[in-house]
């Protein structure tokens, strides 16, 4: 059977390349959450259901899924329309806008907290606006969403661009003298052309946000029960010694995001699928 | 519904695609546009849809200015070169687009939709593939799916850009017949982008034969066939074999041409003898090819070693004894048609129409 198999394959070096595959992932990603279990199961079930239920850790898992989740929402759509435009539109500066876009991933996150702090608190730039209608940005989790927002934004921009790119107008012409309005062809035509790499951008810009510390911890006030989100309390714990108490905590966050990255893949996977079928 | 079309101009840049260019075109006519790539026909097609925007001129259908109306207010029927169809739909939802995104006020019930797409499949023979999706079909079924699609609509015009110019040859064969017979049972102005002479004069009841951005001639297939406007026209209608300056002037016996002229001649009007005689010219075989209704020769002539190509039935090829490789023969030019070289010359701003070219001498055998 092997043999066999290993004679159908046409392209050569499948040993050399998953071998190296699966040496990578073991060093890098593998060993590593392992190891983070185990700490995890060094202490008894009523220990770890004690940790993880506790209403302070329950409390920061909300926070930090909601949060990230609705920043994640934000910018799959303002993303999208950034990708839009700049694939769409031509205009003077285009290329400077587009560098502009990855500037989140170059900033040291911590820069990145402390500058939008600086701005939306009470007596901040744009703070001070929203202040007199009584609306608090920092310290909120209006804030932390803004951190959130802007740390994972290039991931939907970047995903969905080459794919608007490569989008053939003959598509949108052939809607056009079918008599479809420009919003009929953009909501029946592009969005579903588009729809999985947003998904894919959005999963990105999810996964970023549920593992965000720097940019965070400045904005958020890390009010317990409030604006304390997973990431902080972890760290919270391990300043304290307590280490299983940290891997309890971790370990449960990542199988909660493993869990909620897979349904999103899949989701994506089969209208990704649908199309191709097609 | 009639067209016109009158001095339209389009430019992509610097390139000029479309130059003035002036065309009738009569309710339930059936053209075809056939010009070389970058002839301008597919752009003339698209400023018809409306798809481009043109510099100057204007297009009137029935009469009516359009030149400002969009491609959704045109309401043409547009089949594209590679079908355009609608990857995430099926089929059934492919060929009832048009009809779902009518205004509310509009659109036909969910049961007329149902009715008319089914009816629709039937008239293209396709109805068992309602449920598929564009990949899982042949060209040719997406072709005909892409023309279901934009009869939907029931448009008064339906314009195709190459409609078979992606398909197998026998597949393409089929699909003309197809499309003749549907313009017959419609009667719907029908204009079709082609760059295949073969496929226009057996399908258009017109032909507009186009050459950079310019139209060169109009006509039924008979008359451009038969009495070429240009030298274009005529080099672009089948193969032609030709010739100019010295070879054409000293060793054509019968032709009184001058420097200026360039001679073309179709392969099937070269008579071949066996015997020389005071008109013909001597010339080696170097080529001949035996498959199929008629047979084709290569030859070389023996004074200034041109190539040139030779057709004849095969009965005739029959009577007239095999003839072998290398074996020398002596060929006839009857009909030799010159034209003017100036006359043709494109950069020439006069109208290439109005004055036809040189004397057509012919010489009876």
């Amino acid at each position: 059977m092997v043999i066999q198999s290993k004679r159908r394959r046409v392209l050569p070096g499948f040993g050399l390349s998953m071998g190296y595959t699966l040496i990578y992932l073991s060093f890098i990603v593998l060993i590593p959450i392992a190891v983070l279990f185990v700490k995890a199961s060094t202490i008894s079930f009523s220990e770890f259901w004690e940790i993880v239920t506790d209403k302070r850790v329950m409390d920061s898992y909300k926070l930090t899924f909601y949060t990230s989740f609705l920043a994640a929402v934000v910018n799959a759509i303002f993303g999208t329309l950034i990708a839009w435009v700049l694939v769409r539109y031509h205009f003077y500066g285009k290329r400077f806008v587009d560098a502009l876009v990855d500037l989140p991933f170059a900033l040291p996150t911590a820069v990145a907290g402390i500058a939008l702090t600086a701005i939306y608190a009470p007596n901040g730039w744009i703070g001070q606006y929203f202040e007199e209608f009584g609306i608090k940005i920092a310290y909120t989790q209006i804030g932390i969403m803004i951190a959130l927002t802007f740390i994972g934004f290039p991931f939907v921009v970047r995903s969905v661009q080459p794919v608007l790119q490569d989008l053939d107008r003959q598509y949108e012409e052939a809607a056009a003298t079918l008599g479809a309005s420009s919003s009929q062809i953009f909501f029946k035509i592009i969005l579903p052309s588009i729809i999985p790499s947003v998904l894919t951008g959005f999963a990105l810009a999810f996964a970023r946000a549920l593992g965000e510390y720097g940019s965070v911890v400045f904005i958020a006030g890390n009010m317990p029960m409030k604006t304390e989100i997973v990431p902080l309390l972890i760290i919270t714990k391990l300043e304290q010694y307590d280490y299983s108490g940290a891997a309890v905590i971790a370990a449960v966050m990542l199988v909660i995001s493993f869990l909620l990255l897979f349904l999103i893949n899949f989701w994506q996977w089969r209208t990704a699928r649908k199309h191709q079928v097609s | 519904m009639g067209i016109k079309i009158r001095n339209v101009t389009k430019a992509f840049g610097t390139y000029t695609a479309i130059q003035d260019i002036n065309l009738q075109i009569q309710k339930g006519d059936f053209v075809a546009l056939l010009g070389p790539s970058g002839s301008g026909k597919t752009t003339l097609l698209r400023l018809i849809a409306g798809l481009e925007n043109l510099d100057a001129g204007k297009i009137f259908f029935n009469g009516i200015d359009y030149t400002a109306k969009t491609v959704k207010e045109r309401k043409v029927g547009f089949v594209f070169q590679h079908y355009a169809l609608f990857k995430h739909m099926t089929i059934f939802e492919n060929v009832a687009f048009g009809l779902k995104v009518k205004p509310r006020k509009i659109r036909p019930t969910k049961k007329e939709i149902k009715e008319k797409v089914m009816e629709l499949l039937k008239f293209v023979q396709l109805e068992h593939l309602a449920d598929r999706y564009p990949a899982q079909l042949s060209g040719g079924q997406r072709q005909r799916i892409a023309l279901a699609r934009a009869l939907a609509v029931e448009p008064e015009v339906l314009l195709l850009d190459e409609p078979f110019g992606a398909l197998d040859a026998k597949v393409r064969q089929e699909l003309r017949r197809w499309l003749r017979e549907i313009h017959q049972k419609l009667n719907i102005t029908t204009i079709f982008v082609t760059h295949d002479q073969e496929e226009a004069l057996e399908m258009a009841d017109t032909v507009v034969i186009m050459n950079h951005g310019k139209i060169e001639q109009i006509g039924s297939p008979e008359e451009v066939y038969e009495k070429p406007a240009n030298a274009f026209v005529y080099s672009f209608l089948g193969k032609v074999n030709e010739f100019k300056g010295e070879s054409l002037v000293t060793n054509f016996p019968h032709v009184k041409g001058t420097e200026e002229a360039v001679g073309y001649i179709r392969p099937h009007e070269i008579v071949l003898h066996q015997q020389s005689n005071e008109n013909s010219i001597p010339a080696v075989v170097i080529h001949i090819n035996k498959a199929g209704s008629t047979v084709r020769f290569e030859l070389k002539r023996l004074d200034t070693d041109e190539l040139f190509e030779v057709e004849m039935t095969s009965d005739h090829y029959k009577k007239q004894g095999p003839f072998h490789k290398g074996e020398i023969l002596y060929a006839e030019f009857k009909n030799i048609v010159l034209f003017d070289r100036k006359t043709n010359s494109i950069q020439t701003e006069k109208n290439v129409q109005g004055e036809v070219v040189s004397a057509i001498s012919s010489y009876m055998s």
